[in-house]
């Protein structure tokens, strides 16, 4: 590369007698021999020009090629990792100032900068977060700076979130009772509120639809059909209740457990806690079940969908009522089928309650024979032990 | 031996553009290890003792193997068995080596079987050999043969130099890889400057017989010319400059005196003595400790040399406890103490020392080290004002004891790394690190270079020693600018930029660029002529001007006489004239009246000697015509 060397000096102006002169014919002196020791950049520099007999302004273009494929290579490599996603996110005051021993109530998705992915978040991804977060508040680096330079009450906290968040077990308890969506559940709409809208058919996907996708991720089997659109037919949205209506949760809330005291020896103690947090898991338990079943039936109550399929099915019947009533030639043959078909399977039925009549009748009948047999049986042993005595 | 992990690490998964090399000083004392970081630095490492400076020493003790400063201890009781200074034997005959050198650590002998070769004999104990393999007819019991004895055996083992440095190499890289978690490709190893071509080969065997590939055996200079001048250049240096290296080992010095010309670096001259280091500075501090022993114990004790079997062990104890005086006396200001435990009869020792009296008995070396420097630059033609920047080497370097006394023959504007307080803490000028950082960075240029092509080979094939590519000319005059002036004070009439200094390696290009003064006139003419000047040092000697405050001395008494001294100033003459330049402006901007415009001239001196100079005007609007003259060559 072609250094320029910046001088701080500023040659006065020329004499006005100064005329340029003219070249003596002189040389540079003799050159003299010396030994280069081969060793760093410029000596490498020096040999490519002389090997490759580049001059200096080739070189240049040379070096700075070279320069760009090593950037490359390097940038490739190392200096830009793939964060999958991570991101950077805002840390605003109040999360900053969280304490670490009311850890239980903090939001661990938001103390790892994971609030835009929360339980969609990897196990790559919680890593590379916690990593991210330790690089920025690790309290060595802020061993130097100003103001409470002991203050390690967030690094704490992140590393209390990434303990939990990295346990499956306890990472889908906080799931369980994440606060984050504590609000969102609150505001599933009413019947009344989508009776009363507008446009009630539109209102209805757009408020519900992320209601069970929301719902969704507590479910064991997995995938969970959706609310899908006004146009699926009768099978699908079927199955969607079905699915809804036999939903099996994991959600779980031990988290909310209060502490049992460790430090106490009373056992008695421990094991009354022990009972009520588990009195009071099988309580929430049985709530959240109650309430999903609420969404459902309120979904299912005001979803315009069993609306046009009571209505398509009662056309279609009433379209079949008007075909009878109408012009025989018009009954085409597969209704004639049908019809056939069903009353063959109405005789067949008849025919099988009969026979169910006729099986009963013998089975009384026998009933009756053993009972009279039993009773002339009776009677010849009482007859018998008159004779003896 | 040292700890061994218990348990490996798999290497963690990176892709990394940084090539796992390995910069090793090899020094005949000590050695170092300098790694590659991510933000490609060099970076000095610490074996798993903790060591940067790991002493070049192996011991055997029965079965064990020490190796670096845990060897070194052996030497208090186990100094047959133990080998140091082994390096400056590498590629030697046992013929050449002198019998009568004084050896504290096993002693050199001949190699029973491969003739003219120096060896070494140690005592080791031999592992018990195994019980006899029992197969279903030959079950121990069943055997006639004699049950094989179950104790380790005690036998001597021969040793050639070769196997000792290859132990030792071996040892330094798994150092690194432990450190780095990654197996190491390639060296780059220090050699002094006066190895001879055998020595290098032998070096290079043994290193491949320890699993190492070579990448260079690189000359001592030229690592510490690697680290000074990769990174930014040093405050108060430019990339063209003239360094003196002192290297100050603990067995020799080696003076070099370098010339850097934008990275290029070459050796003016050079001048290394056997008899000046860090060992003899050691024998006078042991002098200083004995005798305060025997004051205050009344002990007699005779050091430097020994004669005595105590004697010799308390002076081998004095010289493990000395290393850490010497680096508390480098490293603070303050005091340093000296503590043996039963230094000999039984009475401990300790003692303390000020860098005042550290100083004064180490005086005569320091003194020996200035005058060797001297002699360094009047051989190389040169005056020590000539010398921009001095670069220390090897711990004793590290006194600034030692940059006190030197530096008052230097001009006051002599970047030392001591002037720079990049000393201690791994700073860039820390001496001890220097050249295994420099091998290092070499290193990575030599693992980055490609082998694809038959020219890309050639440019590998450069880096060998004594390749033709290092054959290089330089100018022998500095060739210049000068902006002649009305008036001018000095004598060469005008402003004098020098451009291609001397000794510049060529072919060389120079480009400055600086603001030109066009006067007031709309005339905006610009012009220089260009010249090979002569520098020289004046040397005057003026008598000290006599301070304001002091008293008048009154009539009649003795006037003091006055002293002188000497003021050196660097000087520039004309010698002869090249060519010259001229043109008007045409991107001069005003600015209160008065023209000025920016200039880039660039000087240009081919291989053959031919030069072209080219100026151009730097505008707001970008470059301007080139002008350009050319000289042919001779």
């Amino acid at each position: 590369m072609a250094t320029v060397v910046e001088l701080p000096v500023v040659p006065p102006p020329l004499p006005a007698s100064w005329a340029p002169p003219a070249a003596s014919g002189k040389s540079v002196s003799p050159l003299v021999e010396r030994k280069l020791l081969p060793a760093g950049q410029a000596y490498l520099a020096h040999v490519q020009r002389a090997v490759h007999n580049l001059s200096f302004e080739e070189h240049d273009k040379h070096a700075e090629q070279e320069q760009k494929r090593l950037a490359a290579l390097n940038g490739a490599g190392s200096s830009v990792e793939d964060d999958l996603g991570v991101g950077e996110e805002e840390e605003p005051e109040e999360l900053l100032s969280l304490d670490p021993k009311e850890w239980k109530k903090q939001d661990h998705y938001a103390v790892l900068g994971l609030s835009h992915l929360r339980y969609k978040a990897t196990e790559e991804q919680i890593k590379i977060a916690h990593r991210k977060k330790v690089l920025k508040h690790h309290p060595d680096k802020k061993a130097g700076a100003v103001g409470d330079s002991n203050d390690d009450a967030f690094f704490k906290c992140i590393q209390k979130a990434f303990e939990v968040l990295t346990n499956p077990e306890r990472r889908r308890q906080f799931d369980s009772v994440d606060p984050y969506y504590d609000l969102l559940e609150a505001d599933v709409p009413s019947q009344s509120q989508v009776t009363k809208h507008k446009n009630p058919e539109k209102y209805f996907f757009t408020s519900f639809g992320p209601v069970f996708e929301r719902e969704a991720r507590f479910s064991k089997k997995q995938p969970v059909p959706m609310l899908g659109s006004y146009d699926d037919p009768k099978e699908t949205v079927e199955a969607f209740y079905d699915f809804w209506y036999n939903f099996d949760s994991w959600r779980s809330f031990e988290y909310l457990d209060k502490e049992v005291n460790e430090g106490s020896d009373n056992r008695d103690d421990k094991r009354y806690t022990e009972k009520k947090n588990k009195s009071e898991r099988a309580r929430r338990k049985k709530e959240d079940t109650a309430r999903l079943r609420g969404i459902v039936d309120t979904a299912l109550a005001v979803d315009p969908r069993i609306k046009r399929i009571r209505q398509e099915e009662k056309e279609a019947r009433e379209a079949k009522k008007r075909n009878k009533g109408g012009v025989n030639g018009s009954v085409d043959a597969k209704q004639k089928a049908e019809e056939e078909k069903r009353k063959a399977e109405e005789e067949a039925k008849k025919k099988e309650e009969e026979e169910k009549i006729a099986r009963a009748e013998a089975k009384k009948a026998k009933a009756a024979a053993a009972n009279a047999a039993k009773k002339a049986r009776r009677q010849a042993r009482a007859a018998e032990e008159g004779a003896t005595a | 031996m040292a700890a061994q992990p218990n348990g490996t690490a798999d290497a963690p998964i990176e892709v990394s553009a940084i090539p796992t090399v390995v910069g090793i000083n090899f020094g005949n004392s000590y050695a170092s290890i300098a790694v590659l970081t991510k933000e490609g630095t060099a970076d000095c490492i610490a074996n798993e003792d903790g060591e940067r400076q790991i002493a070049c020493a192996i011991a055997f003790q029965g079965e064990e193997l020490y190796i670096g400063n845990q060897a070194k201890h052996q030497l208090v009781k186990n100094a047959q068995n133990t080998i140091t200074g082994f390096r400056n034997l590498l590629g030697k005959k046992f013929s050449e080596i002198p019998s009568n050198a004084l050896s504290i650590s096993a002693p050199v002998i001949q190699h029973p079987e491969i003739p003219d070769e120096p060896a070494y004999k140690v005592k080791v104990l031999q592992a018990a050999p195994s019980p006899l393999p029992s197969t279903a007819t030959n079950t121990p019991a069943a055997s006639k043969v004699a049950t094989p004895q179950s104790e380790p055996v005690p036998v001597d083992r021969i040793l050639t130099v070769s196997e000792v440095t290859s132990i030792f190499l071996k040892s330094l890289i798994k150092s690194a890889e432990d450190f780095l978690g990654k197996k190491v490709q390639g060296a780059v190893i220090t050699v002094p400057g006066w190895f001879e071509q055998v020595q290098k080969d032998a070096l290079e065997k043994a290193a491949n017989d320890a699993g190492i590939t070579v990448l260079q055996l690189l000359e001592e200079a030229g690592a510490a010319a690697v680290t000074t001048t990769s990174g930014p250049e040093p405050e108060g240096l430019s990339a063209d400059r003239t360094q003196l290296l002192v290297d100050l080992g603990a067995s020799a010095i080696s003076l070099t005196l370098l010339s850097i010309r934008q990275g290029l670096a070459f050796s003016l001259a050079t001048v290394s003595d056997h008899s000046v280091g860090g060992d003899a500075i050691d024998d006078k501090l042991i002098k200083h400790f004995a005798k305060e022993f025997t004051k205050k114990t009344k002990v007699p004790l005779t050091v430097c040399p020994a004669t005595d079997a105590q004697d010799k062990r308390a002076e081998a104890k004095l010289r493990l406890a000395l290393e850490h005086t010497k680096r508390t006396i480098s490293a603070s200001p303050g005091a340093a103490t000296c503590s043996v435990e039963s230094l000999k009869d039984g009475y401990d020792f300790t003692g303390t020392i000020t860098r005042l009296r550290f100083d004064m008995e180490v005086r005569s070396i320091y003194d020996r080290v200035y005058e060797k420097v001297k002699e360094l630059v009047s051989a190389a033609g040169l005056d020590l004002y000539d010398v921009d920047e001095i670069v220390y080497v090897g711990g004793s370097a590290s006194l600034p004891g030692l940059d006190e006394t030197l530096s008052q023959g230097f001009p006051e504007t002599i970047v030392t790394p001591f002037t720079q307080g990049t000393v201690v803490g791994g700073g860039i000028g820390d001496p001890t690190t220097i050249l295994a950082r420099g091998c290092a960075l070499q290193a990575k240029i030599l693992a980055q270079l490609g082998e694809g092509t038959e020219v890309e080979r050639e440019v590998k094939a450069s880096f060998a020693h004594g390749h033709q590519y290092t054959q290089a000319k330089a100018t022998s005059k500095t060739i210049g600018l000068l902006f002649p002036e009305e008036g001018a004070e000095s004598a060469l009439g005008g402003q004098w930029i020098p451009a291609v200094l001397k000794e510049t390696p060529v072919p060389a290009r120079r480009i400055v660029a600086f603001n030109v003064d066009l006067g007031e006139s709309e005339e905006k003419r610009v012009g220089f002529e260009v010249w090979e000047a002569k520098e020289g040092v004046k040397i005057e000697k003026v008598k000290l001007p006599k301070l304001e405050d002091e008293e008048p001395v009154p009539e009649g008494e003795e006037e003091e006489e006055e002293e002188e001294e000497e003021v050196k100033e660097k000087t520039v003459e004309k010698e002869s004239l090249l060519t010259s330049l001229s043109f008007t402006a045409q991107h001069a901007t005003k600015k209160d009246g008065r023209w000025t415009t920016r200039l880039e001239v660039t000087t240009i001196v081919r291989e053959d000697g031919a030069l072209e100079v080219s100026a151009v005007e730097v505008g707001a609007s970008g470059k301007g015509e080139k002008n350009v003259v050319t000289v042919p060559a001779a």
